[in-house]
């Protein structure tokens, strides 16, 4: 099979599965807004467990394909469509946010991909404001924080469709902080086969928005790549690839943070996590396999009106309608 | 990569001690996550909540569940772990505390290259994790 022929059956097929996995899940049919009910029969747990697991899976391979990280869709997704409440759901996205990001971190890292200098400092910000932003997500009413998931959302899905990436962007004069801080790096290319040695600037906005960025993920339960990945290239000059492969080790610490406020509170179940944790893990390796494969534009579009509906599902259900 | 390429490519020590400890902590995480949900799942070992308890009350609120139920939170556990769901959740424990056990690792290599700043960072990035380990940001309670 030419690798057109495979580009257009992977293209055309992952979608329809996806959405169809969406619209088979009884939660949709009989209890699409809020409050939840109980599963009529608890007997019946595995069922979901296993919704859940091929629900995760096939979320991991969207999540490669269209080059976002598998918390930001598995909360609004997960909390709209299952009977779980949306504590766990954002205790296990945590989870599955800082699990994708370590188990990618040691290749990143070794290939200078993934910076320890240039994450170190934005890390500390942002996971003392992710256990705040942990704090007050589990003390706001479950509705006030559904509708803002809401809204984040939909912000989160207009980031993504007007933001711009820069491969290599061009940075003059690193500033005051990162000087002293020796933040600085390279990486071998292989695109244009040279190694590429990097610098940053404006450090000091990055460090407020990263606080910023923090509180939100630790709040919503969610990985910040989409926050992070922007504000390391754009504005403070990484390149593309560096900026994606710190943004995970920025975020396997603030994750970690904010991942102890929800252990506390007992709103990290495993039955939930788990498959959760497992299915992503494995769509996202299958996902890198077939990323070369399928038109990822095309993906990503979809991942985007996905993220849109889920955002209005989340509003919905904020407002008990 | 070719080792002229990784001359040219300038990579921290400290970068790599890390690097190498969060392997070994990330895939042993992958396997205690695994070995933990089937001693849970296929009951090898007896829950404090039975999974059916779990399932019928996972539509409340973590702190509403709670009261009703009493799953394994924070450190709850600890005197008597020997309970699948126990298991299953310290697996989930220890993949939380895998940054603070490579951070560890840096604030060693930082010391020992006398890099005070970072040493400082570090210290000071474990001192926050250690806080929300602990409960005392605000977890516990």
């Amino acid at each position: 099979m030419s690798q057109k022929t495979g580009d257009r059956i992977v293209t055309a097929l992952l979608p329809p599965l996806f959405s169809g996995l969406l619209f088979l899940l009884p939660a949709v049919t009989f209890a699409a807004s809020a409050p939840l009910h109980p599963v009529a029969d608890p007997s019946s747990w595995w069922i979901w467990v296993l919704l859940l697991f091929v629900f995760s899976f096939f979320l991991g391979i969207i999540s490669v394909l269209a080059g976002v990280g598998g918390g930001v869709l598995f909360v609004p997704i997960v909390s709209s469509f299952f009977p779980f409440h949306l504590d766990f759901v954002r205790g296990a996205g945590l989870f599955v946010a800082l699990s994708g990001a370590l188990s990618a971190g040691p290749s990143l890292m070794r290939k200078g991909l993934a910076d320890l200098k240039l994450s170190l400092p934005l890390s500390l910000i942002g996971s003392v404001s992710s256990i705040a932003g942990a704090i007050a997500g589990l003390m706001m009413a479950a509705d006030q924080v559904q509708l803002l998931l809401g809204l984040a959302i939909i912000a989160i899905a207009a980031i993504m469709l007007k933001s711009g990436k820069s491969g290599f962007p061009e940075v003059r004069e690193p500033d005051v902080i990162a000087r002293t801080l020796g933040i600085s790096g390279s990486y071998y290319e292989p695109t244009i086969q040279k190694v590429v040695d990097w610098k940053i600037h404006k450090t000091p906005i990055g460090l407020v928005l990263f606080f910023g960025i923090g509180f939100i993920g630790g709040m919503f339960g969610m990985g910040a790549g989409w926050a992070n990945v922007p504000v390391l290239n754009l504005l403070m000059g990484a390149p593309l690839k560096v900026a994606v492969a710190t943004s995970g080790l920025v975020l396997s610490m603030n994750g970690a943070a904010a991942a102890w406020i929800y252990l506390y509170k007992g709103a990290v179940l495993p039955l939930i996590a788990v498959p959760a944790v497992s299915g992503v893990m494995l769509g996202s390796k299958i996902g890198a396999r077939i990323l070369t494969k399928v038109n990822t534009r095309a993906i990503r579009v979809i991942v985007i009106v996905m993220m849109v509906i889920a955002g209005l599902r989340s509003i919905m259900k904020g407002l008990g309608i | 990569m070719s080792s002229e390429i990784q001359k040219e490519t300038r990579i921290d020590r400290v970068q790599l001690v890390y690097a190498s400890v969060l392997d070994i902590v990330s895939h042993t995480g992958m396997v205690l996550v695994a070995a933990g949900f089937i001693a849970y799942v296929f009951r090898l070992f007896t829950p404090t909540v039975s999974i059916e308890e779990v399932a019928a009350h996972w539509h409340m609120r973590a702190s509403e569940m709670q009261k009703v139920v009493h799953v394994p939170k924070g450190w709850s556990w600890v005197s008597d772990p020997l309970h699948g769901d126990v298991l299953s959740f310290v697996s989930i424990v220890f993949l939380s505390m895998a940054a603070m056990i490579c951070l560890t690792s840096a604030l060693a290599v930082f010391f020992q290259e006398k890099n005070r700043i970072y040493t400082i960072i570090t210290f000071l990035q474990i001192t926050v994790l250690a806080a929300a380990v602990a409960g005392i940001a605000g977890g516990a309670g």
